[in-house]
This record gives structure tokens, sequence and C-alpha cells, in this order.
């Protein structure tokens, strides 16, 4: 922004520093789901440059929902975007797959809007359970309004 | 913190379970060793031995990393003692320490989540501490005291100024 103090630019640009370094264990790449399960250790490397690993009963449990198409179009690990708002967070959602999943864990129907599913927070904590490592934060520094 | 206090939640619930299995697995033992006889049983059971493989890694919760193990291929159609001599009580036995196995490898994945968890909590609160305690404080005390230096600063120049003026005026 042109009227942005120095102080601002300095702050901003610090607070996007530290926002780089929380975010560092984000895949470089997500993978499909149908490309993992055929995978003999299936993994991604994060921007970090670690290795994260999948559990292969997550990849099966996740498979056992989806349908042939829907496994080609799943990527994986699924986002899902923490803010600094206490009540909801917000699973990144591009296809149908991610909506099916989400849906069938909560066992309600949930709608995707701007490409995001909005969850609250206990939510959260069932999605959470049965996806461990299918699953990773990503924290952004406003909400996606 | 959210994520602690549910692998907390989690990691009582697999203990539970763990002893649970444990205790089945023994009583199904005792009961076979009772149809069979010990000797008997342990002659059937030597060739059974395997190595096991557990798949390690790691997951990263909020900056933490945490690992992760899964254990590979635990359960099998066919075990290797004779199925004809052995009562299905062994079978019992077999399938419930196959699942003993599998609950003290989630159970130690979920355990040392825990401790990282907690351990990475509390780094962060000392630090969060430290900064609304001490630092934030100190820094304010500073601004406080540099505000004041240049206020201080400018009276004593307007002041220099009038007297410089005064001074002109009486030449």
């Amino acid at each position: 922004m042109p009227n942005e103090s120095p102080y601002q630019r300095m702050l901003q640009e610090c607070l996007r520093g530290e926002l780089r370094v929380l975010n560092a264990h984000l895949p470089f790449e997500q993978k499909l789901l149908s490309d993992l399960l055929g995978e003999e250790y299936p993994n991604v490397v994060c921007n970090d440059g670690s290795t994260h690993l999948f559990k292969r009963k997550e990849l099966e449990y996740l498979a056992s929902m989806l349908d042939t198409d829907e496994q080609e179009a799943l990527l994986l690990p699924m986002l899902i975007e923490v803010n600094p708002g206490q009540g909801e967070v917000a699973v990144i959602c591009r296809g149908k797959a991610e909506e099916k999943v989400i849906s069938k864990i909560l066992d309600m129907p949930v709608t995707t809007k701007q490409e995001r599913i909005m969850l609250y927070k206990p939510q959260l904590a069932l999605i959470r359970k049965p996806l461990k490592t299918t699953t990773q934060y990503l924290f952004t520094p406003k909400s996606p309004d | 913190m959210l994520e602690f206090l549910q692998i907390a939640r989690e990691t009582a619930q697999a203990r539970r379970g763990l002893l649970d299995e444990f205790s089945e697995a023994y009583k199904a033992l005792s009961i076979a060793v009772g149809y069979q006889g010990y000797i008997a049983l342990e002659k059937e059971l030597i060739a059974t031995e395997r190595d096991l493989e557990i798949v390690t890694g790691s997951r990263n919760v909020a900056g933490a990393r945490v690992p992760s193990f899964e254990l590979k291929g635990v359960e099998r159609a066919i075990r290797g003692y004779n199925l004809v001599d052995t009562s299905s009580w062994l079978d019992q036995t077999a399938q419930r320490a196959e699942k003993c196995l599998e609950a003290v490898v989630m159970l130690a994945e979920l355990q040392s989540g825990l401790e990282l968890l907690g351990r990475e909590i509390n780094r962060t609160k000392r630090i969060t501490n430290a900064l609304e305690y001490l630092i934030i404080p100190s820094l304010q005390a500073t601004i406080k005291y540099l505000y004041m230096k240049f206020e201080e600063r400018d009276r004593e120049e307007k002041s220099r100024l009038k007297r410089v003026k005064v001074l002109l005026e009486q030449r």
C-alpha cells in the first residue's frame, strides 16, 4: 500500500517472515491419493526439506470412501487453514472429493464457499482423529471472508 | 493446544485398550496352555517367530515434529503352527497378541507425540511470558524514556532560541 509508514512496512515484513517459518512444514507439492496408494512408502517432501510420511491405513480409509475418479482427484495432504480468529477453521477444497470425505467423516452435509469448507474447532478434532497424517495445518494471518 | 488435548485423550484411551487387549490375550493363552500343556505349546510355537517391520516417519503439528509409527503386515492367515494339533484358543491368543502389538506401537506414537507437544507448548508459553512480562514492558519503558528525552531537548532548544532572540533584540 502506498500510504504505509516505514514502521508498518517493517512490521509486515517481520510477520511475513514469521509466517514463512511457521508454514515451512507445508508440502512442496501435493500428491494424488491414487499415486500415493501405489507407493511403497507414501510420502511428500516439505518446503523445509523434510519428508512427511503418510500412514497406509489412512490412505486406505480415504480410498474406501471414494470411487476411482475421486481418488484420482484428491490431493494430499489436505490443508486446514487456521487463522487468528477463535471460532472457525477452513479446509481448502479444490474439488468434490474433499467435500465428500469431510461430509462422510462428520456425517453431515458440508458446503464449499470460495474453495473452502468452514468447520468449527470441535469438528476439526473429529477430522484430525482419523486423518492425522493426511491433513496438515496452514497458518494464515487473516480470516477467509 | 487443541491437538495436545486430543492426543492426551487418545493416549488415555489407547492405554486402557492396550491393558484390555493384554488381559484378553493372557486369558486366551492360559486356556490354550491348559488344553495342550506348556511343553507341547512351546514346541508348536517355536517355528512361528518372525521379524516385524515398523515404518517410521514424522509429521508436523504446528511446528513440532511428532513421530509416526506404522506396523506393517502384522496379521497373517497362516501363522506357522500346526492347525490340526492346536486348539482354537491358540488362534485367539495369536489374534489378540497381534492386536496387542498394534496397540503398543500406537501407544508409543501417541505418548511420544504427547511428550513432544507438551514440551513445545511449555517452550512457547515461556517465550510468550518473557515477551509479555519482560521484553515488551522494557521496550515500552525505553520508548517512554526516549520520548521524554526528546521532549526535554525540544524544550531546551525553544528556550535557547528565545534567549538568543532576546540577546539579539538587546543589541
